[in-house]
């Protein structure tokens, strides 16, 4: 692998473009979008002269460029700005608690969805031509088909008020070595299923694709024809071959966690990120966009290097970088 | 803040506030006495926990609150010099009495003794409530409303604008005694005083905060409430306990919870997770049912607001009465609020809503008559044709919403007009408001305090800027200037009624309803009163086993 730091450092060379040109145009559909946080917040009651001042005061009615200037070396300093929503609360003693919420049980649902969709996927492939393969797909599909805003009270209304198993919202968190952990609560139960269950549909599916795939290939029947026994062909040869496509979407899975569900944190109650971004679009709180823009960005910049590093470990036909082809 | 209220509403057209429950708690007996507000005496505290479905505050920094969301808290754990009691009378708070000079214009206080701030290391003297004032009208503090609600203290101007060190209309007698002279008699200072902007906050815990920093203090505030707030986790929950010395009374609840974190309101009460919730026009039907068992825990009551079409009546083709009548008379009201809100609304007939002093029962509205609307319509500078209409309503889908829709409807079949729609974001549909862009707008107003003035004042004197209709009659604005100042409360009411009816008549709005709130209440949970705007109402609430 002498080839990858080169190749790490160019790409980290393009980073500070993309988030450049990330954080200009969310900056510029902030600004020269309608309505501002001062007008929001001050309401029907119109007080030119307050709204002038605290614009004034929040450097609001600088041009543009210094606005956006300013901001930047703010941000370059660890200093991600103000709420509206949280009148004068530090954006970052928000947004890092919301998005570990929102991190915890996505990753729960993440994991769920993977070890159910996988295995699904190769089952229905090498059950191809029979009636359980189409079942099989069809019936997660079925999961993927139902809006959660439709499921959700479903299932409240099942497990809450009909059987009274569980709560039907709400996010309690236990202090676990310093961390804040709220997945141990049986009321993250419904969540979970809520999305997990759509998600299942999409990797099972692929997986099932991968896997005829690669059953059609030369070395499956090599394997076969040295007397391999079926199971040890699959796993070994064939499961692990299909599964290299899924590291690309691990990896922008992972990240998808951090914008959250709004439908699923706001019935079931969760403090998280995707609830609370929502409120701060409405308020139009600048720095609250910004900060969770930059932050998505930047991790999908990371995710999508790191996809690529761990691409050339585990598939040796991928090389990152110069040298040329070696096989 | 009315416009986060007018927003939310426009969102679910009638989700009521949700509320809360109690549990045992236990403190020690208070040991204030019981005041003059006509409340529980400090009885001994039996506990129990409250659990509500709450919203999170923007703030819990009085001067800065501005929307209803702040203020139902911060009324619980802060307190004033007078307050409002459940039968929506002003009462002593902080000030034990006060006095009224003849001209109407200099207020004396007189303070309690013995009112403790939480910590209970210090007694809240004059100087503590100059300067939660004058922190509020600093423009350092950069507060929205504190111009609005103590700026007719002499001096508050010079001060706000940074002219003066101080507000000469506030002076500190002695540590028991505060003078404030106000700019011209105003019945209404005192119920402005209600609200939290003026309320007293221990400055050597706020001193060098603004509403935009150093907002800390916020999570453990210590003041002069009926309950302390015990913890504040951002979009989590509010924990309030009770202080067991609040010289009203003690609280009888042991302990508040609020959840912030949403969820869906009344599945969690129907699971017992909360004790109150607000019932939406989904569920309304069902809990109206006297078959059903949540019908025992159903309970309504009026709200302080009123929801109403607006015209610009310097605009075409509402410049004419006659066409602004007959968009009105085309209207059934009765219908709407039937078919569409289900009768969870009161029918509006005028502007004031029901519970106000001044109510007019008497008032003259505008009837649905299609007949009648069709020939105004005839007679109006417009019997030739009307210009292309547009109402315009603030909100963020893509669709207005099933009360304009069935408007919209009725203008079409009863008086022949079609009406397009125009939506716009909050904000900008308030800066296009007072620019006038619009023809016709539909909006609400909620009461900030419990006045006539706070209605009909704002919203229709000419030099208002809260006027959107920019509705100027020179008659209307004599009776509200009168009004303004008449100290003799039953000809004051007289004046506002007949303000009232010129509005009425002449039509810069359409008045449509006025909200109630439709809410469960779990029957151990006691006095749990639903007024009609905010005021602290948690002490009076007890837990039954």
């Amino acid at each position: 692998m002498q080839g990858i730091l080169p190749f790490v450092v160019r790409r980290l060379m393009w980073a500070p473009f993309v988030l450049l040109a990330v954080s200009l145009a969310t900056f510029a559909l902030g600004r020269f979008g309608p309505g501002d946080p001062v007008e929001t917040l001050q309401g029907q009651y119109h007080n030119p002269e307050v709204v002038e001042r605290i614009r004034h005061e929040r450097g609001l009615d600088d041009p543009f460029l210094v606005q956006y200037g300013n901001y930047m070396w703010d941000v370059l300093h660890g200093d991600l700005g103000t709420s509206f929503t949280y009148l004068g609360v530090p954006v970052e003693d928000i947004i890092f608690d919301k998005m570990w919420v929102t991190i915890q049980y996505n990753l729960v649902a993440l994991l769920i969805i993977f070890a159910i969709g996988i295995p699904a996927g190769i089952w229905a492939a090498l059950r191809q031509g029979t009636w359980q393969d189409p079942l099989t797909i069809g019936v997660f599909l079925l999961f993927r088909s139902v809006p959660v805003l439709v499921v959700i009270p479903i299932l409240q209304f099942i497990f809450a008020i009909k059987l009274g198993w569980l709560p039907s919202s709400g996010w309690v968190e236990r202090d676990i070595l310093g961390m804040k952990i709220g997945i141990l609560d049986k009321r993250i139960i419904m969540p979970i299923l809520a999305l997990s269950l759509p998600g299942i549909a999409g990797v099972a599916r692929l997986m099932r694709a991968q896997t005829l795939e690669v059953l059609d290939e030369d070395f499956v029947r090599t394997a076969r024809a040295k007397g391999l026994r079926e199971v040890v062909v699959i796993s070994r040869h064939v499961a692990r071959n299909a599964l290299l496509p899924m590291t690309t979407i691990v990896g922008f899975a992972l990240v998808g966690l951090l914008g959250g569900s709004l439908f699923v944190e706001t019935l079931f109650g969760i403090p998280g990120i995707g609830q609370f971004i929502w409120r701060a679009v409405f308020n139009q709180d600048y720095d609250v966009i910004m900060a969770v823009t930059l932050i998505t960005a930047t991790a999908f910049i990371v995710a999508n290097l790191v996809t690529d590093i761990v691409y050339g470990f585990i598939d040796p036909r991928v090389r990152l970088g110069g040298g040329g082809p070696r096989y | 803040m009315r416009n986060l209220s007018a927003v939310l509403r426009r969102l679910a057209a009638a989700v009521a506030v949700v509320v809360g429950v109690v549990v045992l708690g236990g403190c020690g007996g208070g040991e204030g006495d019981s005041s003059s507000d006509g409340g529980t005496p400090a009885a001994p505290v039996v506990g129990g926990e409250l659990r509500l479905l709450g919203r999170d505050p923007i703030t819990l920094d009085p001067a800065c609150a501005s929307d209803v969301d702040s203020a139902n808290y911060i009324v619980e754990v802060f307190g004033g010099l007078v307050t409002i009691d459940r039968d929506l009378q002003i009462v002593p708070d902080i000030a034990e009495r006060w006095d009224m000079s003849g001209d109407g214009t200099v207020y004396t206080f007189q303070l309690r003794r013995g009112v403790l701030f939480h910590n209970g290391d210090r007694q809240v003297t004059a100087s503590d409530v100059k300067y939660s004032m004058e922190r509020a009208l600093d423009p350092d503090t950069q507060s929205t409303v504190a111009e609005l609600y103590l700026g007719d203290i002499v001096g508050a101007e010079e001060f706000a604008d940074g002219d003066a060190d101080e507000v000469t209309g506030i002076e500190v007698v002695d540590n028991y005694t505060l003078r404030i002279t106000i700019d011209a008699p105003k019945p209404y200072f005192l119920a402005k005083l209600t609200y939290p902007t003026g309320f007293v906050v221990d400055r050597r815990q706020v001193e060098g905060s603004t509403c935009l920093s150093k907002t800390n203090w916020q999570r453990n505030p210590n003041a002069t409430g009926p309950f302390k707030l015990k913890e504040w986790d951002l979009g989590q929950r509010i924990v309030l306990e009770p202080n067991s010395r609040y010289h009203l009374g003690a609280p009888s609840l042991g302990r508040v919870e609020y959840t912030l974190g949403g969820g869906s309101a009344i599945t969690m009460y129907e699971n017992d997770e909360i004790d109150v919730t607000g019932v939406g026009l989904n569920d309304i039907e069902r809990v109206r049912d006297p078959a059903e068992p949540l019908n025992k825990e159903f309970h309504e009551a009026s709200r302080m607001d009123i929801w109403y079409i607006g015209f610009n009546v310097e605009d075409e083709p509402f410049d004419d009465p006659k066409v602004r009548q007959a968009f009105a008379h085309a209207i059934d009201k009765d219908k709407l609020i039937e078919v569409v809100l289900l009768d969870a609304v009161v029918e509006a007939d005028g502007i004031l809503p029901p519970d106000i002093p001044g109510f007019n029962e008497n008032l003259q509205g505008l009837e649905f008559d299609t007949e009648k609307a069709q020939q105004l319509l005839a007679e109006s500078d417009y019997a030739e044709g009307l210009p292309d209409i547009e109402i315009a309503t603030s909100g963020r889908g893509a669709s207005v919403g099933p009360v304009s829709e069935a408007i919209l409807a009725m203008w079409e079949e009863n008086l022949g007009v079609k009406v397009a729609t125009r939506q716009t974001e909050f904000a900008t549909f308030l800066d296009d408001l007072r620019d006038g862009e619009y023809q016709m707008f539909e909006l609400g107003w909620v009461a900030d305090y419990p006045d006539a003035e706070n209605f009909l004042k704002i919203q229709f004197y000419s030099g208002s800027s809260n006027n959107y209709s920019q509705y100027a009659n020179p008659e209307v604005d004599e009776l509200l200037e009168e009004a303004d100042t008449e100290t003799d409360e039953a000809r004051r009411m007289s004046l506002y009624q007949q303000a009232e009816q010129i509005i009425v008549n002449e039509v810069p709005w359409v008045p449509l309803f006025h909200d109630k709130f439709s809410v469960l209440i779990k029957s151990y949970v006691k006095d749990y009163t639903l007024p009609p705007f905010v005021i602290p109402r948690l002490r009076y609430v007890h837990i039954e086993e």
